[in-house]
């Protein structure tokens, strides 16, 4: 059972269309998994049709009708090639099916027992995506927040100071937060999202401890 | 566009015309649809901020989704209107990448079919949402068109409006209460 799921405002800004790719990818991952959620913003969404509606229309130019006319018959563009993923080795069905036009690559090692593959969106290529994998009863070293970490559990479990969260589970943190997940018996597999482009901040502060 | 003193189709009206483009390929139907949605879409753009030439663009461009996409409309899953706002949310996060060199992001292969869920959103509920809206309070209701309204993080809205994060997420969840009860949904 789902027991954490995104906040209110981060569902309405997903439906909005306003939460960053990263963070929104993430949302996503959940959503596929969450009928709740998805009812929520199935709702919101038809929030956002109810504001459409009362728009006040504003013409467009006169040749406007015409123009899309002549333009209805055009093919629509080709689907961008596919991105090149990596073999994770993980079932069938582990991954989301957002992930599909995502780049995935191989797993890198970050700590014993813990390693991560970097997501990149075509879309969104600055945006700080990760699979993170922790080893059964390990430990990801304490760490802080450089900004909003969204994520979510796709395997196994874990558990920190405050909470225990199992696969289903959508974790949003702030930059304030600072915690030492702890991977359950089966290990743990996440999709996580994190504020602050390129940089992995607390990634890079992790092997630098470890190192 | 709307001048000539015919009252705006009805939902229904709406979802029998993408209707008939999906199985016909209705040309008067989408010349209906464009007089009634195409206003609205280029509005909805100008108040997220993009400027005239390039929301009328946009809204071209997302009637023309509407044309191609029409067999993927299930009027049992959304109203027509919320089928629209979709296709123009998106298309306006495409057009943002675009004048950063950036594709689309390709669009996810739909459900196979509407869940029980989602099927409790059919097109007579517009209606009773409609009414809650209008019932909102004036502060709930500004925050809810801001989401909507701008492509900025809450935290933006939330120093647009001088007020504290806190007070825009409780707003929020506020206005969410009521927008679920008047849709008969537990709180
Ligand atoms: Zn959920």
């Amino acid at each position: 059972m789902i027991l954490h799921h995104p906040s209110p405002e981060t569902l309405l800004a997903y439906a909005a269309g306003s939460l960053p790719a990263g963070q929104s990818l993430v949302v996503a991952a959940h959503a596929e998994g969450c009928p709740h959620c998805r009812a929520e913003i199935a709702r919101l969404e038809a929030v956002g049709g109810e504001m459409l509606e009362d728009m006040p229309p504003e013409s467009l130019a006169l040749d406007a009708f015409t123009d899309t006319l002549a333009r209805l018959d055009q093919p629509a563009p080709r689907s961008p090639a596919l991105p090149r993923q990596a073999d994770l080795r993980l079932p069938a069905g582990t991954l989301p099916r957002i992930l599909a036009s995502a780049e995935i690559s191989r797993w890198l090692w970050v700590a014993p027992g813990v390693r991560y593959s970097r997501v990149r969106l075509p879309w969104a290529p600055k945006d700080n995506v990760m699979l993170l994998r922790v080893a059964a009863n390990k430990r990801v070293l304490a760490h802080s927040h450089g900004g909003a970490e969204f994520t979510q559990v796709l395997h196994g479990d874990f558990h920190d100071e405050t909470d225990r969260y199992a696969a289903g589970d959508l974790i949003e943190e702030d930059e304030h937060t600072n915690h030492q997940p702890h991977a359950g018996n089966q290990g743990c597999l996440c999709l996580a999202s994190l504020d602050g482009g390129l940089r992995l901040p607390w990634l890079t502060r992790l092997i630098r401890r470890s190192a | 566009m709307n001048q000539a003193g015919s009252p705006a189709p009805d939902a229904a009206t709406l979802a029998a015309l993408i209707r008939r483009v999906a199985t016909a390929r209705d040309k008067q139907a989408f010349a209906a649809l464009f007089k009634h949605f195409a206003p609205r879409v280029k509005s909805f753009l100008r108040r997220a901020g993009m400027e005239s030439g390039a929301a009328e663009e946009v809204a071209q461009e997302v009637m023309i989704l509407l044309w191609r996409k029409a067999e993927h409309f299930d009027p049992s899953r959304a109203g027509a209107a919320t089928w629209v706002f979709a296709i123009a949310r998106n298309a306006r996060i495409d057009h943002a990448r675009r004048a950063k060199g950036l594709p689309p992001q390709p669009e996810p292969e739909p459900e196979a079919a509407p869940s029980a869920e989602t099927l409790t959103l059919a097109a007579e509920q517009a209606a009773r949402l409609r009414g809650a809206i209008a019932e909102l309070g004036p502060e709930q209701k500004q925050i809810v068109q801001l989401f909507f309204f701008s492509d900025t993080p809450h935290a933006a809205i939330a120093s647009a409006l001088d007020l504290p994060l806190g007070t825009v997420k409780s707003r929020i969840r506020l206005a969410m209460a009521k927008l679920r009860s008047s849709l008969g949904e537990v709180p």
